[in-house]
C-alpha cells in the first residue's frame, strides 16, 4: 500500500470510526438534550445525600451553580446570591455563581432537583414528608410562572426508589411531571417509571450509565 | 492412690497439656515474622518510634516506608491492619510496597499499624491463627491478627474508655482500637501512642492524603464504602462515581459522623491538614451468623448461611455463592486509593502524586493477589524486613 492509499484508508476509517461513536455514544440514550441557561439553583427534593452528587458532578463539569437544600418559594424568587442568607443547621446554602456576569439578584434560568427521599435528612432540616412535598410544590408553581428551566436529576438507583406511595415514589411524583428534562441513571429506571412518565407527559429524557455520564451532560445542557 | 485421685491427676495431666500446647501455639504466633520486601520505589525504612520516641522497645513499634519520588509532589499516607483481622488491608499495602514506581511524590506506607492486635487473636470467635496467599513460587504466610491490641502489651482496661480530647465515652475495649484512639496523646495509653505517632508523620511531612484500609461485615451498612468527612467529600464523590463507570464496581461514599470521634477518618482531618479516606471492603469473615472461621472463608468469603440472608436482603451487598473473595477486595482497594490519587492530583496540580506499576481491580481479580509478592528467597537480604 502506498502513502496515498493510506491515507485514504486511513480517512475512511476515521469517518467510519466518527459515525460509530455517534450511533453509539458512550453511556446515553434517549432525546437529543435540551439547551438552558445560566444561572442555575441545585436543590434537592427529599433531602437524599445524592444532591451532593449533583453537586459534585456541576462543579467536576465547571458549572457555576448556587445550592439550597430547602429553598422556598421566595428564596428562590431573592435570585442569584439568594439574598445573603446564612446557612445554619438543617439549612445549607453555597453560591458559587458568577457574580460578574450574574450580579446578585438576578432570576435563575434554571434549577436542578436532584430526587431521592431520606428521613434523616428531611429530619434534619425540620421537614416531614408532607411539608417537603408542599415546599416542592410553591417552589414548581413559581419556575411556571417565571419560566425557569426545570431539570429533574434521579442518580441514587433502586435504593431512592420504592413501592407506590413511598416516600422516594411521591418525591418523582411531585417533581417528574412537572419538568422541563429528566436526567435518569438506569438503574433509577430499570421499571421504566421515568421513560413512561417521559412520553405520556412528552418531556425530554436522558439516560444515563453512570452518574459520572452526568458531567458530559451538564457541559452540553449548560454549553 | 485411690481412684478419686487417679482421675484428678489425668485431670491435671490433661489440662496442663492443653495449656502448654495451647500456649505454645499463641507464643509462636505472637513471635512468628512474615517477611516483607521493600520494592524499587523504597527510599526510606524506618520505624514508628521514629517519630514518637516513646514507642521504642515497645510491642506497639512498627514499620514505616517512604517512597520518594525525584520529583517533588504531593504526599499520600497509606495505613494498613489498623484492625488486623481485616487482613485485605495489609496485603494491599504490600502491593503497593513491593510493586510501586513513584515519580512524583512521596508515598509512605505503614503495613502493619496496630502492630500489638496483629498479633493477638480472636479465640472465643475460633480464629485461624495464620492464612497463606498461593503466589507463584509458593505459598506466602501470615499472621492473622485481632481488631484490638493484645491486653499483654495494654493493661488493664478501664470500665469505660474516655475518648482523648473530646471525652466521649466508648466501649472499654475501644481503649485497644487504633480506630478509635485518634488523634490520641503522647502520655495516653499505648495505643494513644500509636495514633499519635501517625499524626506526627502527618504533621511533620506535611501529608496531604491519609488511607485507613479496613474490610467490613457485609450485615452492616457501613461496607462496600468510602468513609470520608465534609473537606474530603467532593475527592471521595468523585473516585465513587469514576470506579463505577470506569471499573464496574460499587463503592459509595459515607460522610463521617462529626459526632463520633476516635477514628481516623474525622480525627486526622481535624488535627492535621491531611483529607483522610479509610476504605471499607466487604469481609464476610467478619459477619456473625456465618460457619467455621474458616482459613478458606477468610480468603474465599463463601458461607451458606450469608447466602441464604442475602436472599432475604438482609445484607447490604450484592451476595451469593461466589462470595467475596480476597482477589476482588484487595483489587477494589487498590483501585480506589489509585483513583483518590487522580483525582486529588486533577484538583491540586501543584500537588501531583504520580505512581507507576500497581495493579487496577481487573488485574488483581484476574491474577490473584499474591501474583505481585516476590520470592524472599531471591531478594537481596538488605530489601526483606520483618513484620
Ligand atoms: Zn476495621
Amino acid at each position: 500500500m502506498n502513502i496515498k492509499n493510506l491515507k485514504k484508508w486511513l480517512g475512511s476509517f476515521i469517518f467510519i470510526g466518527g459515525l460509530l461513536f455517534i450511533f453509539f455514544s458512550p453511556g446515553m440514550a434517549g432525546t437529543e438534550i435540551p439547551k438552558t441557561k445560566l444561572p442555575v439553583l441545585i436543590t434537592s427534593a427529599g433531602q437524599s445525600p445524592d444532591v451532593m452528587t449533583i453537586n459534585i458532578v456541576a462543579e467536576e463539569a465547571e458549572i457555576k451553580y448556587d445550592y439550597c437544600d430547602v429553598p422556598t418559594a421566595e428564596l428562590l424568587g431573592a435570585g442569584v446570591g439568594l439574598a445573603d442568607k446564612e446557612p445554619g443547621p438543617g439549612f445549607h446554602v453555597e453560591i458559587n455563581s458568577d457574580l460578574d456576569k450574574f450580579p446578585k439578584g438576578t432570576p435563575y434560568k434554571t434549577i436542578i432537583f436532584a430526587i431521592g427521599a431520606s428521613l434523616k435528612g428531611m429530619g434534619a432540616s425540620g421537614l416531614t414528608v408532607e411539608s417537603e412535598i408542599s415546599r416542592l410544590k410553591e417552589l414548581i408553581d413559581y419556575c411556571k410562572k417565571n419560566n425557569i428551566f426545570i431539570i429533574a436529576a434521579h442518580v441514587g438507583g433502586t435504593s431512592k426508589r420504592g413501592a407506590p406511595g413511598s416516600d422516594n415514589e411521591r418525591m418523582i411524583d411531585t417533581v417528574v411531571p412537572f419538568s422541563d428534562y429528566i436526567i435518569v441513571t438506569k438503574d433509577s429506571d430499570n421499571d421504566g417509571r421515568f421513560s413512561k412518565i417521559a412520553e405520556e407527559k412528552g418531556i425530554p429524557l436522558t439516560q444515563i450509565d453512570y452518574a459520572l455520564d452526568l458531567v458530559d451532560i451538564f457541559k452540553q445542557i449548560f454549553q | 492412690m485411690s481412684r478419686e485421685w487417679k482421675i484428678k491427676a489425668v485431670l491435671v495431666i490433661i489440662t496442663a497439656a492443653v495449656m502448654a500446647i495451647g500456649g505454645f501455639q499463641l507464643y509462636s504466633h505472637r513471635h512468628y515474622m512474615t517477611p516483607i520486601i521493600a520494592g524499587p520505589g523504597v527510599t526510606k525504612a524506618t520505624k514508628l518510634s521514629e517519630f514518637f520516641k516513646g514507642l521504642k522497645g515497645t510491642k506497639a513499634d512498627t514499620n514505616v516506608f517512604f517512597l520518594e519520588g525525584k520529583e517533588e509532589g504531593g504526599k499520600i499516607l497509606i495505613i494498613a491492619n489498623t484492625h488486623s483481622n481485616e487482613p485485605a488491608a495489609i496485603l494491599t499495602a504490600l502491593v503497593f510496597l513491593e510493586n510501586a514506581v513513584v515519580d512524583k511524590g512521596t508515598l509512605i506506607i505503614i503495613p502493619q499499624f496496630n502492630n500489638s492486635g496483629g498479633r493477638n487473636t480472636k479465640p472465643g470467635d475460633g480464629y485461624p491463627l495464620y492464612f497463606e496467599i498461593p503466589t507463584e513460587w509458593g505459598n506466602k504466610k501470615f499472621r492473622m491478627g485481632n481488631r484490638n491490641a493484645s491486653p499483654l502489651d495494654q493493661w488493664p482496661d478501664p470500665d469505660v474508655y474516655i475518648h482523648y480530647p473530646d471525652r466521649q465515652l466508648l466501649s472499654y475495649l475501644d481503649v485497644r482500637n487504633t480506630n478509635r484512639t485518634w488523634p490520641g496523646r503522647p502520655n495516653g495509653p499505648l495505643m494513644e501512642q500509636v495514633t499519635y505517632g501517625a499524626m506526627q508523620i502527618m504533621r511533620q511531612e506535611k501529608v496531604d492524603i491519609a488511607i485507613d484500609i479496613h474490610g467490613a461485615e457485609t450485615m452492616f451498612p457501613v461496607t462496600n464504602c468510602i468513609v470520608a468527612p465534609e473537606k474530603a467529600m467532593r475527592i471521595a464523590t468523585m473516585t465513587s462515581l469514576t470506579v463505577k463507570a470506569r471499573e464496574g464496581f460499587d463503592n459509595h461514599v459515607e460522610p463521617s459522623p462529626q459526632g463520633f470521634r476516635g477514628l481516623s477518618h474525622r480525627e486526622i482531618g481535624d488535627y492535621s491538614d491531611a483529607l483522610p479516606f479509610l476504605l471499607e471492603a466487604p469481609t464476610p469473615f467478619l459477619d456473625q451468623p456465618t460457619g467455621p472461621k474458616s482459613v478458606d472463608f477468610l480468603l474465599d468469603g463463601k458461607d451458606p448461611f450469608l447466602v441464604k440472608l442475602s436472599k432475604k436482603r438482609k445484607l447490604f451487598v450484592p451476595y451469593d455463592e461466589t462470595g467475596w473473595p480476597m482477589d476482588k477486595r484487595v483489587g477494589q482497594h487498590c483501585s480506589v486509593i489509585l483513583e483518590i490519587i487522580r483525582q486529588y492530583s486533577k484538583k491540586f496540580p501543584n500537588k501531583q502524586l504520580k505512581i507507576r506499576n500497581i495493579p487496577r481491580y481487573a488485574e488483581v481479580v484476574k491474577n490473584g493477589v499474591g501474583h505481585y509478592f516476590h520470592n524472599p528467597n531471591e531478594t537481596d537480604k538488605k530489601d526483606i524486613y520483618y513484620n
